[in-house]
Formats: structure tokens, sequence, C-alpha cells
């Protein structure tokens, strides 16, 4: 038995995600902007993991979504990471507010 | 609130509050931190605690191998990943560089609305206000659940996991001597 309301676990999770919606709206280095899409993935995987355990924990579905969320935000920060390298070959600058060229 | 502690601890259910409290501060410090350091490596390197303490709030929940696959991927490997792509390019580190954009104040007031909002609409919900010992075997159930019912989104995401990895080599390479002198002849043009 666990005594800790489902409640307490949707509120840390809602703040982690304003959190990192936080940093994706006001950063300007890439690189921090992809840290606060990071934050906003795990504050998901908290919300899945808490309702999977306080809907009995029976059904394995959201124990099956944080483990694909996981494996797409590994996979999204390989992506990302390649791609503001090649940006910063470029451009000579990874400030997303300075990158404003479609084509260099 | 201090005559709830009491009866909590009497009962012997003060731990679980108190590891609670201590996850949640150690999830949400640590990640104001990284939105607000002025150093991106700082930023990188408090992003583990955050991600430590969210391992945490899986093995409170009995998602145990959740709490293993986070430390291995996230901790290390995404901030691995993080901290290198940092320091390859880290030339616009001087400390006059601006770390915000224009719209920090739009910002907070987004980011505060929206958590502020969540937080109120999720609480007028009746939410269990605990739950029972989880079914055993959880590992295995998962397991069971990932290779039997779900094994198509396993290999979808297995898949797209290649993609992203040839798709990233080929991305992040370096320049080839012969591309690079004609990207020199386009820019001269």
């Amino acid at each position: 038995m666990t005594a800790t309301p489902l409640h307490a676990y949707l509120v840390v999770s809602a703040a982690l995600f304003a959190i990192g919606l936080l940093g994706v709206l006001v950063r300007r280095n890439a690189i921090a902007v992809l840290l606060g899409i990071e934050l906003m993935l795990n504050a998901a995987n908290i919300n899945f993991v808490a309702f999977w355990r306080y809907h009995g924990g029976v059904n394995m579905e959201g124990q099956v979504f944080a483990v694909i969320v996981m494996t797409l935000a590994a996979a999204e920060a390989a992506i990302a990471l390649a791609i503001i390298l090649n940006v910063y070959r470029r451009f000579k600058t990874v400030n997303v507010d300075q990158i404003n060229l479609m084509k260099g | 609130m201090i005559g709830d502690l009491w009866r909590q601890f009497l009962a012997g259910t003060f731990w679980e509050p108190l590891t609670f409290a201590l996850l949640a501060a150690g999830v949400l410090g640590p990640a104001l931190v990284v939105v607000f350091s002025r150093n991106i490596v700082h930023s990188a390197l408090w992003l583990l605690p955050c991600l430590i303490s969210v391992a945490g709030f899986f093995v409170m929940l009995d998602a145990e191998l959740l709490a293993g696959i986070q430390l291995l991927v996230y901790c290390g490997g995404i901030v691995v990943l993080i901290l290198f792509a940092v320091m390859l390019t880290y030339g616009v580190g001087d400390p006059d560089t601006r770390v915000y954009n224009q719209q920090l104040w739009w910002g907070l007031l987004a980011a505060a609305v929206f958590g502020v909002l969540v937080s109120v609409l999720v609480g007028m919900q009746g939410w269990p206000r605990g739950a029972e010992p989880a079914a055993p075997d959880v590992t295995g159930r998962l397991a069971d659940a990932l290779l039997g019912q779900y094994v198509f989104a396993f290999e979808v995401a297995s898949v797209v996991l290649l993609v992203a990895m040839v798709g990233a080599l080929v991305v992040a390479r370096a320049p080839s001597a012969g591309a690079a002198a004609a990207d020199e002849g386009e820019a001269n043009e």
C-alpha cells in the first residue's frame, strides 16, 4: 500500500514540464533548448508510470509507453546534436536567434 | 500540517512522504538550475541529479526496470552525448553572451500560467489517494507486453533507433575535402 496521492506526482510532473517549457522558450543556446525538451519528456514519463501504478499496475501499457518514449528521446538527442554540430560548422554559433537562413 | 506529519510518523508511514518530498526537490531544483544557469556545461551537468531523482520516482512507483533504463540511457548516454556536443560547440562561452532571448518575460509568464493552470485543473479531479501493492513480477510482465502485444511498436522503435543512428552519423561527419572545396566555391560565387 502506498500512501502518496496520485495528485502529488501529477503536480511535480506539471511543474517539471513547465520548467522544461521555460527552457525551450527563453534560452538562446540550441543545446539548452534540447535540455528543456529532455526535461519535458521526463515529466511525461513520470505521468505515464504514475498512472500505470495507480490504475492497478496490471496492464503494462503505461510502462511500454515510457520505454518507447525513452528510446525516441535517445534517437532525438542523437539527431538533434548532429544537426547542432552541423549548424555550428556553418554559422559558427549555436544561438537559435542568430540562425535565420534556410540555405547557408 | 505538523500534526499530520506526527501522526504519519507514529503510524510508520512517515518515510514515504519524506522520500517523495526529497525526490521532488531533487527533480525541480536541478531542473531550475538547468534552465537558469549561465554556463551551458553546468546546465548539462545539473541535468544528472534531476534525471537520477526521476529514476528514484520510478523506484517508488515499483518500476525498477524503468529506473535502470533511465540511469543507463539518460544519465549514461544522453548526458554524455550532450556534454560532447557542448564541448564541440563551446565557442560562444564568453560571460558577456546573453543567455536568454528577448522573450524571457513572456516565456516566464507562459510557463507560470501553464504550470499553475495544469496543477489547479489536476487538483479538481478526484484522483486515488493511494494504491494497492502492485501485482508481482512487474519486469516479467513488461517483457511479455513489449514482446507480445506491443511487439510491433517495439520493432518500429528499434528501426527508428537504427535510422537515427545512421542519420546522425551522416549528418555529423566532418565534410570531406571535396565537399568543403565545393562549399568554398559556392560561397565565392
